[in-house]
Protein backbone atom coordinates (compact mmCIF):
# COMPACT_ATOMS: atom_id res chain seq x y z
CA UNK A 1 0.00 0.00 0.00
CA UNK A 2 1.29 3.67 -0.76
CA UNK A 3 2.19 5.96 2.08
CA UNK A 4 0.50 8.96 2.36
CA UNK A 5 3.23 11.16 0.92
CA UNK A 6 2.85 9.06 -2.48
CA UNK A 7 -0.81 9.46 -2.06
CA UNK A 8 -0.54 12.72 -1.79
CA UNK A 9 1.80 13.56 -4.21
CA UNK A 10 0.68 11.07 -6.83
CA UNK A 11 -3.18 13.49 -6.80
CA UNK A 12 -1.12 16.45 -6.70
CA UNK A 13 0.91 15.50 -9.79
CA UNK A 14 -2.44 14.58 -11.51
CA UNK A 15 -4.24 17.61 -10.44
CA UNK A 16 -1.68 19.96 -11.27
CA UNK A 17 -0.72 18.18 -14.85
CA UNK A 18 3.21 17.47 -13.14
CA UNK A 19 5.39 14.61 -13.09
CA UNK A 20 5.38 13.38 -9.78
CA UNK A 21 9.10 13.30 -9.03
CA UNK A 22 9.13 17.04 -9.23
CA UNK A 23 7.18 17.21 -6.49
CA UNK A 24 8.86 17.80 -2.99
CA UNK A 25 7.55 18.03 0.65
CA UNK A 26 8.95 21.23 0.85
CA UNK A 27 6.73 22.94 -1.94
CA UNK A 28 4.04 25.57 -1.64
CA UNK A 29 1.21 24.74 -3.60
CA UNK A 30 0.66 27.85 -4.65
CA UNK A 31 3.97 29.68 -5.02
CA UNK A 32 6.17 26.43 -6.42
CA UNK A 33 3.52 24.41 -8.05
CA UNK A 34 1.70 26.70 -9.47
CA UNK A 35 -1.66 25.94 -7.99
CA UNK A 36 -4.54 28.08 -8.93
CA UNK A 37 -7.83 28.99 -6.88
CA UNK A 38 -9.89 26.60 -8.55
CA UNK A 39 -7.07 23.69 -8.46
CA UNK A 40 -6.59 24.54 -4.52
CA UNK A 41 -10.24 23.43 -4.42
CA UNK A 42 -10.07 20.71 -6.41
CA UNK A 43 -7.27 18.97 -4.56
CA UNK A 44 -9.18 19.48 -1.48
CA UNK A 45 -11.44 17.44 -3.22
CA UNK A 46 -9.45 14.79 -4.56
CA UNK A 47 -8.03 13.93 -1.58
CA UNK A 48 -11.00 13.72 0.29
CA UNK A 49 -11.78 11.31 -2.14
CA UNK A 50 -8.43 8.92 -2.47
CA UNK A 51 -8.36 9.09 1.58
CA UNK A 52 -12.73 8.52 1.86
CA UNK A 53 -12.34 11.34 4.24
CA UNK A 54 -14.18 14.89 5.45
CA UNK A 55 -12.32 17.48 5.67
CA UNK A 56 -13.02 21.20 7.38
CA UNK A 57 -13.02 23.52 4.48
CA UNK A 58 -11.22 26.46 6.01
CA UNK A 59 -9.09 24.20 7.89
CA UNK A 60 -7.75 22.32 4.62
CA UNK A 61 -7.59 25.45 2.65
CA UNK A 62 -5.46 27.32 4.78
CA UNK A 63 -2.99 24.35 4.21
CA UNK A 64 -0.22 25.52 2.18
CA UNK A 65 2.87 23.32 1.92
CA UNK A 66 2.89 19.60 0.66
CA UNK A 67 4.89 18.35 3.88
CA UNK A 68 2.17 20.22 5.95
CA UNK A 69 -1.21 18.54 3.91
CA UNK A 70 0.47 15.07 3.86
CA UNK A 71 0.53 15.56 8.08
CA UNK A 72 -3.09 16.95 8.15
CA UNK A 73 -4.54 14.48 6.09
CA UNK A 74 -2.91 11.74 8.19
CA UNK A 75 -4.03 13.49 11.50
CA UNK A 76 -7.75 13.51 9.55
CA UNK A 77 -7.49 9.96 8.79
CA UNK A 78 -6.66 8.86 12.75
CA UNK A 79 -9.75 11.16 13.80
CA UNK A 80 -11.85 9.71 11.15
CA UNK A 81 -10.70 6.01 12.06
CA UNK A 82 -9.01 5.72 8.42
CA UNK A 83 -6.47 3.11 8.31
CA UNK A 84 -3.11 4.93 6.04
CA UNK A 85 0.21 3.82 5.51
CA UNK A 86 2.76 6.64 7.18
CA UNK B 1 3.38 67.09 5.84
CA UNK B 2 0.81 69.26 7.72
CA UNK B 3 0.71 69.83 11.66
CA UNK B 4 -1.28 67.10 13.53
CA UNK B 5 -4.11 68.86 14.88
CA UNK B 6 -5.65 66.41 17.07
CA UNK B 7 -4.52 62.75 18.04
CA UNK B 8 -6.57 59.86 17.56
CA UNK B 9 -6.08 56.66 19.52
CA UNK B 10 -7.16 52.78 18.02
CA UNK B 11 -10.14 52.02 20.13
CA UNK B 12 -8.95 47.96 20.48
CA UNK B 13 -11.93 45.44 20.26
CA UNK B 14 -12.68 41.79 19.97
CA UNK B 15 -16.09 42.24 18.64
CA UNK B 16 -17.19 44.07 15.68
CA UNK B 17 -18.56 47.35 15.45
CA UNK B 18 -21.09 46.83 12.60
CA UNK B 19 -22.71 50.31 13.19
CA UNK B 20 -26.31 48.89 13.38
CA UNK B 21 -27.80 52.24 14.88
CA UNK B 22 -27.23 53.60 11.49
CA UNK B 23 -27.18 50.29 9.03
CA UNK B 24 -29.83 48.05 10.62
CA UNK B 25 -29.93 46.26 7.55
CA UNK B 26 -33.78 45.43 8.13
CA UNK B 27 -34.32 49.11 7.05
CA UNK B 28 -31.91 50.94 3.74
CA UNK B 29 -29.29 52.82 5.98
CA UNK B 30 -30.26 55.33 8.07
CA UNK B 31 -29.25 58.90 7.35
CA UNK B 32 -28.90 61.16 10.96
CA UNK B 33 -28.69 64.63 10.62
CA UNK B 34 -26.80 66.88 12.89
CA UNK B 35 -28.02 70.78 12.69
CA UNK B 36 -28.07 73.53 12.72
CA UNK B 37 -26.79 73.97 9.30
CA UNK B 38 -25.38 77.71 8.69
CA UNK B 39 -25.60 79.17 5.12
CA UNK B 40 -25.01 82.79 3.79
CA UNK B 41 -27.81 84.45 1.94
CA UNK B 42 -27.46 88.54 1.30
CA UNK B 43 -24.58 88.23 3.13
CA UNK B 44 -26.11 87.15 6.26
CA UNK B 45 -25.96 83.77 8.34
CA UNK B 46 -29.19 81.82 7.83
CA UNK B 47 -29.88 78.39 9.97
CA UNK B 48 -31.65 75.39 8.52
CA UNK B 49 -32.84 72.47 10.99
CA UNK B 50 -31.88 69.56 8.85
CA UNK B 51 -33.00 67.42 11.24
CA UNK B 52 -36.62 68.54 11.67
CA UNK B 53 -36.85 66.80 8.83
CA UNK B 54 -37.86 63.61 10.73
CA UNK B 55 -40.95 64.69 12.00
CA UNK B 56 -41.89 66.96 9.46
CA UNK B 57 -44.66 65.86 7.10
CA UNK B 58 -42.64 65.18 3.97
CA UNK B 59 -44.01 63.87 1.05
CA UNK B 60 -43.52 62.17 -2.46
CA UNK B 61 -45.43 63.15 -5.35
CA UNK B 62 -45.44 61.45 -9.13
CA UNK B 63 -45.74 62.79 -12.44
CA UNK B 64 -45.09 59.44 -14.44
CA UNK B 65 -48.02 59.87 -15.98
CA UNK B 66 -46.91 63.72 -17.67
CA UNK B 67 -43.55 63.82 -17.26
CA UNK B 68 -42.80 60.21 -17.44
CA UNK B 69 -45.21 60.07 -20.36
CA UNK B 70 -43.68 62.89 -22.73
CA UNK B 71 -40.61 60.84 -22.67
CA UNK B 72 -42.30 57.35 -24.37
CA UNK B 73 -44.47 56.53 -26.55
CA UNK B 74 -48.25 57.05 -24.90
CA UNK B 75 -48.89 54.38 -22.01
CA UNK B 76 -52.36 52.63 -22.72
CA UNK B 77 -55.39 53.34 -20.51
CA UNK B 78 -55.10 49.99 -18.87
CA UNK B 79 -51.34 50.21 -18.34
CA UNK B 80 -52.15 53.62 -16.72
CA UNK B 81 -54.64 52.02 -14.28
CA UNK B 82 -52.13 49.03 -13.62
CA UNK B 83 -49.41 51.29 -12.42
CA UNK B 84 -51.99 53.63 -10.67
CA UNK B 85 -53.11 50.40 -8.72
CA UNK B 86 -49.12 49.60 -7.91
CA UNK B 87 -48.52 52.78 -6.85
CA UNK B 88 -51.32 53.17 -4.20
CA UNK B 89 -49.86 49.59 -3.14
CA UNK B 90 -46.09 51.04 -2.82
CA UNK B 91 -47.43 54.26 -1.31
CA UNK B 92 -49.03 52.57 1.96
CA UNK B 93 -52.12 53.75 3.95
CA UNK B 94 -50.10 56.55 5.12
CA UNK B 95 -49.98 57.91 1.70
CA UNK B 96 -46.65 58.82 1.14
CA UNK B 97 -46.90 59.32 -2.47
CA UNK B 98 -49.28 61.74 -1.91
CA UNK B 99 -50.09 63.09 -5.52
CA UNK B 100 -50.03 62.22 -9.15
CA UNK B 101 -50.73 63.97 -12.10
CA UNK B 102 -52.65 63.65 -15.31
CA UNK B 103 -52.91 65.32 -18.32
CA UNK B 104 -56.78 66.17 -19.27
CA UNK B 105 -56.64 66.66 -23.12
CA UNK B 106 -57.93 63.42 -24.93
CA UNK B 107 -60.36 61.01 -24.21
CA UNK B 108 -58.43 58.53 -23.69
CA UNK B 109 -57.18 60.94 -20.89
CA UNK B 110 -59.83 61.63 -19.46
CA UNK B 111 -60.88 58.09 -19.65
CA UNK B 112 -58.04 56.89 -17.75
CA UNK B 113 -58.12 59.56 -14.70
CA UNK B 114 -61.62 57.84 -14.17
CA UNK B 115 -60.82 54.15 -14.57
CA UNK B 116 -58.24 55.15 -11.55
CA UNK B 117 -60.43 57.23 -9.28
CA UNK B 118 -62.97 54.14 -9.78
CA UNK B 119 -60.22 51.69 -7.69
CA UNK B 120 -61.29 53.72 -4.70
CA UNK B 121 -57.38 54.37 -3.57
CA UNK B 122 -56.89 57.71 -1.23
CA UNK B 123 -53.46 57.97 -2.03
CA UNK B 124 -52.10 59.20 -4.83
CA UNK B 125 -54.67 62.07 -4.96
CA UNK B 126 -54.92 62.66 -8.87
CA UNK B 127 -54.46 66.20 -9.66
CA UNK B 128 -54.35 67.39 -13.41
CA UNK B 129 -51.84 69.10 -15.39
CA UNK B 130 -52.98 72.21 -18.27
CA UNK B 131 -51.46 74.73 -19.85
CA UNK B 132 -51.82 78.16 -18.19
CA UNK B 133 -55.19 79.12 -20.30
CA UNK B 134 -58.46 79.90 -19.29
CA UNK B 135 -59.97 77.50 -20.91
CA UNK B 136 -58.32 74.82 -19.87
CA UNK B 137 -60.11 74.57 -16.47
CA UNK B 138 -63.32 73.91 -18.02
CA UNK B 139 -61.57 70.04 -18.21
CA UNK B 140 -60.18 70.68 -14.70
CA UNK B 141 -63.94 71.31 -13.36
CA UNK B 142 -65.71 68.78 -15.86
CA UNK B 143 -63.29 66.00 -14.82
CA UNK B 144 -64.11 66.63 -10.96
CA UNK B 145 -60.64 67.57 -10.36
CA UNK B 146 -59.36 69.98 -7.00
CA UNK B 147 -56.41 70.91 -7.87
CA UNK B 148 -54.55 71.31 -11.31
CA UNK B 149 -50.84 72.16 -11.91
CA UNK B 150 -50.36 74.78 -14.86
CA UNK B 151 -47.44 76.28 -16.34
CA UNK B 152 -45.86 79.57 -15.04
CA UNK B 153 -42.30 79.70 -16.57
CA UNK B 154 -40.07 82.46 -15.36
CA UNK B 155 -36.80 82.58 -16.92
CA UNK B 156 -36.48 85.35 -19.46
CA UNK B 157 -35.73 81.96 -21.84
CA UNK B 158 -39.08 81.40 -21.78
CA UNK B 159 -40.98 85.00 -21.10
CA UNK B 160 -39.13 86.15 -24.18
CA UNK B 161 -37.83 83.48 -25.92
CA UNK B 162 -40.52 80.59 -25.82
CA UNK B 163 -43.56 82.26 -25.01
CA UNK B 164 -43.04 85.68 -26.72
CA UNK B 165 -43.94 88.26 -24.18
CA UNK B 166 -43.19 92.17 -24.60
CA UNK B 167 -42.46 92.76 -21.04
CA UNK B 168 -42.29 90.68 -17.57
CA UNK B 169 -45.41 92.47 -16.40
CA UNK B 170 -47.76 91.35 -18.91
CA UNK B 171 -46.68 87.87 -18.29
CA UNK B 172 -47.03 88.04 -14.43
CA UNK B 173 -50.67 89.71 -15.37
CA UNK B 174 -51.42 87.03 -17.99
CA UNK B 175 -50.44 84.31 -15.10
CA UNK B 176 -52.54 85.76 -12.11
CA UNK B 177 -55.19 85.70 -14.80
CA UNK B 178 -54.89 82.75 -15.24
CA UNK B 179 -54.30 81.75 -11.15
CA UNK B 180 -57.55 84.21 -11.10
CA UNK B 181 -59.71 81.85 -12.99
CA UNK B 182 -58.52 78.57 -11.43
CA UNK B 183 -59.86 80.31 -8.24
CA UNK B 184 -63.17 81.01 -9.71
CA UNK B 185 -63.47 77.73 -11.00
CA UNK B 186 -63.14 76.53 -7.55
CA UNK B 187 -60.06 74.87 -8.32
CA UNK B 188 -56.76 74.93 -6.53
CA UNK B 189 -53.70 76.09 -9.14
CA UNK B 190 -50.36 74.57 -8.66
CA UNK B 191 -48.15 77.06 -10.58
CA UNK B 192 -45.15 75.37 -12.12
CA UNK B 193 -42.40 77.57 -12.09
CA UNK B 194 -40.32 76.43 -15.46
CA UNK B 195 -36.66 76.82 -15.58
CA UNK B 196 -36.90 78.65 -11.74
CA UNK B 197 -32.89 77.98 -11.95
CA UNK B 198 -32.15 79.82 -14.78
CA UNK B 199 -34.48 82.68 -14.11
CA UNK B 200 -34.11 86.46 -12.52
CA UNK B 201 -35.27 85.44 -9.19
CA UNK B 202 -35.22 88.79 -7.91
CA UNK B 203 -36.80 90.26 -11.28
CA UNK B 204 -39.28 88.06 -11.71
CA UNK B 205 -39.54 84.52 -9.42
CA UNK B 206 -40.53 86.87 -5.97
CA UNK B 207 -42.54 89.54 -7.19
CA UNK B 208 -44.99 86.68 -8.90
CA UNK B 209 -44.74 84.53 -6.14
CA UNK B 210 -45.57 87.56 -3.73
CA UNK B 211 -48.72 88.28 -5.95
CA UNK B 212 -49.71 84.90 -5.52
CA UNK B 213 -49.16 84.83 -2.30
CA UNK B 214 -51.55 88.27 -1.73
CA UNK B 215 -53.94 86.63 -4.20
CA UNK B 216 -54.30 83.71 -1.94
CA UNK B 217 -55.07 85.34 0.83
CA UNK B 218 -58.62 86.25 -0.86
CA UNK B 219 -59.50 82.20 -1.00
CA UNK B 220 -60.50 79.72 0.94
CA UNK B 221 -56.92 77.92 2.45
CA UNK B 222 -58.08 74.45 0.16
CA UNK B 223 -57.61 76.63 -2.82
CA UNK B 224 -54.17 78.71 -1.87
CA UNK B 225 -51.52 78.43 -4.60
CA UNK B 226 -49.25 75.82 -4.35
CA UNK B 227 -45.64 76.46 -5.81
CA UNK B 228 -43.74 74.04 -8.13
CA UNK B 229 -39.80 74.90 -8.47
CA UNK B 230 -39.02 73.48 -11.70
CA UNK B 231 -35.70 72.53 -12.53
CA UNK B 232 -36.44 72.38 -16.37
CA UNK B 233 -32.90 71.95 -17.31
CA UNK B 234 -31.50 70.18 -14.34
CA UNK B 235 -29.31 73.51 -13.80
CA UNK B 236 -30.31 73.21 -9.69
CA UNK B 237 -26.98 72.51 -7.61
CA UNK B 238 -27.13 71.51 -4.02
CA UNK B 239 -24.22 72.89 -2.72
CA UNK B 240 -23.96 74.98 0.53
CA UNK B 241 -22.42 78.40 -0.79
CA UNK B 242 -23.45 78.58 -4.36
CA UNK B 243 -25.58 81.62 -5.85
CA UNK B 244 -28.52 81.98 -6.69
CA UNK B 245 -30.28 80.96 -9.51
CA UNK B 246 -28.73 77.72 -8.91
CA UNK B 247 -28.96 77.48 -5.17
CA UNK B 248 -31.67 74.95 -4.39
CA UNK B 249 -31.12 75.89 -0.35
CA UNK B 250 -31.42 79.98 -1.44
CA UNK B 251 -34.15 79.62 -3.81
CA UNK B 252 -36.75 77.33 -1.23
CA UNK B 253 -35.43 79.70 1.74
CA UNK B 254 -36.38 83.19 -0.71
CA UNK B 255 -39.72 81.83 -1.58
CA UNK B 256 -40.68 79.59 2.27
CA UNK B 257 -39.38 82.84 4.01
CA UNK B 258 -39.15 85.58 2.57
CA UNK B 259 -42.34 85.45 0.54
CA UNK B 260 -43.87 83.21 2.98
CA UNK B 261 -45.15 80.37 1.07
CA UNK B 262 -45.63 77.31 3.41
CA UNK B 263 -43.46 74.62 3.19
CA UNK B 264 -46.69 72.44 2.24
CA UNK B 265 -47.39 74.20 -0.49
CA UNK B 266 -43.74 74.35 -1.43
CA UNK B 267 -42.43 71.23 -4.14
CA UNK B 268 -39.12 70.37 -5.84
CA UNK B 269 -39.52 69.37 -9.74
CA UNK B 270 -36.13 67.90 -10.70
CA UNK B 271 -34.33 67.16 -13.94
CA UNK B 272 -31.43 64.67 -14.16
CA UNK B 273 -28.80 66.59 -16.89
CA UNK B 274 -26.44 66.75 -14.34
CA UNK B 275 -26.39 63.80 -12.87
CA UNK B 276 -27.86 65.44 -10.11
CA UNK B 277 -31.31 64.84 -9.84
CA UNK B 278 -31.97 62.42 -6.79
CA UNK B 279 -29.56 64.15 -4.57
CA UNK B 280 -31.19 67.60 -5.40
CA UNK B 281 -34.77 66.55 -4.92
CA UNK B 282 -33.15 65.37 -1.52
CA UNK B 283 -31.87 68.60 -0.72
CA UNK B 284 -35.06 70.29 -1.37
CA UNK B 285 -36.68 68.25 1.12
CA UNK B 286 -34.39 69.51 3.77
CA UNK B 287 -34.71 73.05 2.87
CA UNK B 288 -38.13 73.30 3.56
CA UNK B 289 -39.82 71.68 0.62
CA UNK B 290 -42.17 69.03 1.91
CA UNK B 291 -42.92 67.69 -1.28
CA UNK B 292 -40.69 66.32 -3.92
CA UNK B 293 -41.78 65.46 -7.27
CA UNK B 294 -40.28 62.15 -8.88
CA UNK B 295 -41.38 59.31 -11.75
CA UNK B 296 -40.99 55.94 -11.94
CA UNK B 297 -37.53 54.81 -12.36
CA UNK B 298 -36.52 58.51 -13.05
CA UNK B 299 -37.96 57.89 -16.80
CA UNK B 300 -39.09 61.33 -17.85
CA UNK B 301 -38.45 63.99 -20.62
CA UNK B 302 -34.53 63.60 -21.50
CA UNK B 303 -32.20 62.44 -18.75
CA UNK B 304 -35.41 62.23 -16.47
CA UNK B 305 -36.47 63.22 -12.82
CA UNK B 306 -35.38 61.93 -9.51
CA UNK B 307 -36.49 58.15 -9.02
CA UNK B 308 -39.14 57.55 -6.86
CA UNK B 309 -37.99 54.48 -5.89
CA UNK B 310 -35.11 56.26 -5.02
CA UNK B 311 -37.57 58.81 -3.21
CA UNK B 312 -38.84 56.03 -1.10
CA UNK B 313 -35.44 54.59 0.20
CA UNK B 314 -34.24 57.99 0.96
CA UNK B 315 -38.04 58.64 2.73
CA UNK B 316 -37.21 55.46 4.59
CA UNK B 317 -33.77 56.77 5.27
CA UNK B 318 -34.75 60.03 6.85
CA UNK B 319 -37.37 59.16 8.81
CA UNK B 320 -36.30 55.72 10.37
CA UNK B 321 -39.25 53.74 9.64
CA UNK B 322 -41.11 52.23 6.92
CA UNK B 323 -44.17 54.65 7.80
CA UNK B 324 -46.82 52.07 5.90
CA UNK B 325 -44.58 51.86 2.87
CA UNK B 326 -45.02 48.71 0.62
CA UNK B 327 -41.50 48.59 -0.75
CA UNK B 328 -41.84 44.77 -2.57
CA UNK B 329 -44.45 47.07 -4.88
CA UNK B 330 -40.84 48.41 -6.64
CA UNK B 331 -39.74 45.17 -7.67
CA UNK B 332 -43.68 44.00 -8.99
CA UNK B 333 -43.54 47.93 -10.67
CA UNK B 334 -40.04 46.74 -12.16
CA UNK B 335 -41.17 43.68 -13.65
CA UNK B 336 -44.36 45.56 -15.06
CA UNK B 337 -42.84 48.22 -16.39
CA UNK B 338 -40.04 46.10 -18.25
CA UNK B 339 -42.94 43.52 -19.34
CA UNK B 340 -44.90 46.47 -21.20
CA UNK B 341 -41.14 48.09 -23.08
CA UNK B 342 -39.65 50.11 -20.73
CA UNK B 343 -36.21 49.94 -20.86
CA UNK B 344 -34.20 49.28 -17.23
CA UNK B 345 -30.56 48.78 -17.09
CA UNK B 346 -29.50 45.97 -15.43
CA UNK B 347 -27.18 48.10 -13.19
CA UNK B 348 -29.79 50.18 -11.84
CA UNK B 349 -30.69 50.40 -8.82
CA UNK B 350 -32.85 49.00 -6.37
CA UNK B 351 -34.84 47.95 -9.53
CA UNK B 352 -32.21 46.79 -12.32
CA UNK B 353 -32.14 42.83 -13.14
CA UNK B 354 -28.75 42.83 -11.34
CA UNK B 355 -28.45 46.03 -8.74
CA UNK B 356 -27.12 43.23 -6.23
CA UNK B 357 -25.16 41.18 -8.07
CA UNK B 358 -21.53 40.91 -7.98
CA UNK B 359 -18.99 39.81 -10.13
CA UNK B 360 -16.08 39.51 -8.37
CA UNK B 361 -15.27 36.48 -6.75
CA UNK B 362 -13.51 38.09 -3.62
CA UNK B 363 -16.93 39.73 -3.06
CA UNK B 364 -18.91 35.99 -3.65
CA UNK B 365 -16.09 35.30 -1.21
CA UNK B 366 -18.05 37.64 1.59
CA UNK B 367 -21.25 37.18 0.52
CA UNK B 368 -21.12 33.60 1.18
CA UNK B 369 -19.61 34.55 4.89
CA UNK B 370 -22.00 36.89 5.29
CA UNK B 371 -24.27 38.86 3.12
CA UNK B 372 -24.45 41.88 5.27
CA UNK B 373 -20.64 42.47 3.78
CA UNK B 374 -21.39 43.22 0.24
CA UNK B 375 -25.58 43.59 0.41
CA UNK B 376 -26.91 47.17 0.72
CA UNK B 377 -29.57 46.24 2.95
CA UNK B 378 -31.91 43.22 3.40
CA UNK B 379 -32.82 43.11 -0.21
CA UNK B 380 -34.35 39.72 -0.03
CA UNK B 381 -37.19 41.13 2.50
CA UNK B 382 -37.38 45.11 1.06
CA UNK B 383 -37.18 43.98 -1.98
CA UNK B 384 -37.94 40.45 -2.57
CA UNK B 385 -34.35 40.09 -3.98
CA UNK B 386 -31.19 37.87 -2.55
CA UNK B 387 -28.24 39.17 -3.85
CA UNK B 388 -26.61 37.11 -6.18
CA UNK B 389 -23.32 36.76 -8.23
CA UNK B 390 -22.77 36.68 -11.84
CA UNK B 391 -20.35 33.94 -12.76
CA UNK B 392 -17.14 34.97 -15.30
CA UNK B 393 -13.75 33.87 -15.13
CA UNK B 394 -13.25 36.22 -12.11
CA UNK B 395 -15.99 34.59 -9.96
CA UNK B 396 -14.02 32.02 -8.37
CA UNK B 397 -14.85 29.16 -6.13
CA UNK B 398 -16.99 31.07 -4.00
CA UNK B 399 -18.63 32.82 -6.40
CA UNK B 400 -20.03 29.65 -7.95
CA UNK B 401 -21.18 28.38 -4.40
CA UNK B 402 -22.82 30.97 -3.56
CA UNK B 403 -24.67 30.77 -7.04
CA UNK B 404 -25.38 26.99 -6.49
CA UNK B 405 -26.62 27.42 -3.04
CA UNK B 406 -28.71 30.31 -3.73
CA UNK B 407 -30.10 28.82 -6.39
CA UNK B 408 -30.57 25.35 -4.50
CA UNK B 409 -32.12 27.68 -1.94
CA UNK B 410 -29.86 26.23 0.99
CA UNK B 411 -29.13 27.97 3.89
CA UNK B 412 -26.54 27.62 7.48
CA UNK B 413 -25.30 24.39 7.80
CA UNK B 414 -27.61 22.86 4.66
CA UNK B 415 -25.36 25.07 2.23
CA UNK B 416 -22.90 23.19 -0.02
CA UNK B 417 -19.14 24.06 0.33
CA UNK B 418 -16.59 25.23 -1.68
CA UNK B 419 -15.25 21.92 -2.32
CA UNK B 420 -18.23 20.24 -3.18
CA UNK B 421 -18.26 22.96 -5.95
CA UNK B 422 -15.55 21.95 -7.66
CA UNK B 423 -16.53 20.13 -10.34
CA UNK B 424 -18.82 23.18 -11.70
CA UNK B 425 -15.92 25.82 -10.94
CA UNK B 426 -13.66 23.85 -12.81
CA UNK B 427 -16.61 23.97 -15.80
CA UNK B 428 -17.15 27.63 -15.31
CA UNK B 429 -12.71 28.16 -15.72
CA UNK B 430 -12.67 25.61 -19.06
CA UNK B 431 -15.43 27.72 -20.28
CA UNK B 432 -12.67 30.88 -20.51
CA UNK B 433 -9.81 29.28 -20.36
CA UNK B 434 -9.78 26.51 -22.69
CA UNK B 435 -12.97 27.58 -24.58
CA UNK B 436 -12.38 31.27 -25.03
CA UNK B 437 -15.26 32.47 -23.88
CA UNK B 438 -15.67 36.04 -23.20
CA UNK B 439 -19.48 36.54 -21.79
CA UNK B 440 -20.71 36.12 -18.41
CA UNK B 441 -22.16 32.50 -18.08
CA UNK B 442 -26.24 32.83 -17.83
CA UNK B 443 -28.06 31.35 -15.37
CA UNK B 444 -29.58 28.77 -17.56
CA UNK B 445 -26.59 27.41 -18.59
CA UNK B 446 -25.63 27.44 -15.06
CA UNK B 447 -28.91 25.46 -14.21
CA UNK B 448 -28.87 22.98 -16.94
CA UNK B 449 -24.89 21.96 -15.66
CA UNK B 450 -26.03 22.24 -12.20
CA UNK B 451 -29.07 19.30 -13.12
CA UNK B 452 -25.87 17.23 -14.50
CA UNK B 453 -23.42 17.74 -11.50
CA UNK B 454 -25.64 18.04 -8.54
CA UNK B 455 -28.18 15.32 -9.33
CA UNK B 456 -28.94 14.84 -5.85
CA UNK B 457 -29.75 18.11 -5.14
CA UNK B 458 -31.33 18.67 -8.31
CA UNK B 459 -33.91 15.98 -6.96
CA UNK B 460 -34.53 17.01 -3.82
CA UNK B 461 -34.81 20.91 -4.68
CA UNK B 462 -35.76 20.99 -7.91
CA UNK B 463 -37.25 17.64 -8.55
Amino acid sequence: MATVEERVKAITAKVLKLNVDEIKLEDNFTADLGAESVQSIELVAMFEEEFGIEMDEDAALSVEVVGDAVKFITDVCKEQGVDVEE
Amino acid sequence: MSKVKKKHPLVDAKRPNLVEDIFPYSLPPLIRLEGPVTEIIDGKPVEFDFGAVKDRPIYITDTTFRDGQQARPPYTLEQMVKIYDLLAKLSGPNGVIRQTEFFLYTKNDRDTLDRCRELGHTYPECTGWIRAVKGDFRLVKEAGLKETGMLTSCSDYHIFQKLKFRSRKECLESYCEVVDAAFEAGVRPRCHLEDVTRADIEGFVLPFVERLMEMSEQVPEELTAKIRLCDTMGFGVSYPGAELPRSIAKLIYKLNRECGVPSDRLEWHGHNDFHKVHTNAGTAWLYGCDFINTTLFGFGERTGNPPLEGAIFEYIALKGDLCGINTLAITELAEYMRSIGLPIPDNYPFAGRAFNTTRAGIHAGGLRQDEQIYNIFDTTALLGRPPRVAITDKSGADGVAHWLNEFFGLKGDDRINKIRVHKLARWVIDQYDVEGRLTAISDQELEAKAKELYPDYWEKYKG
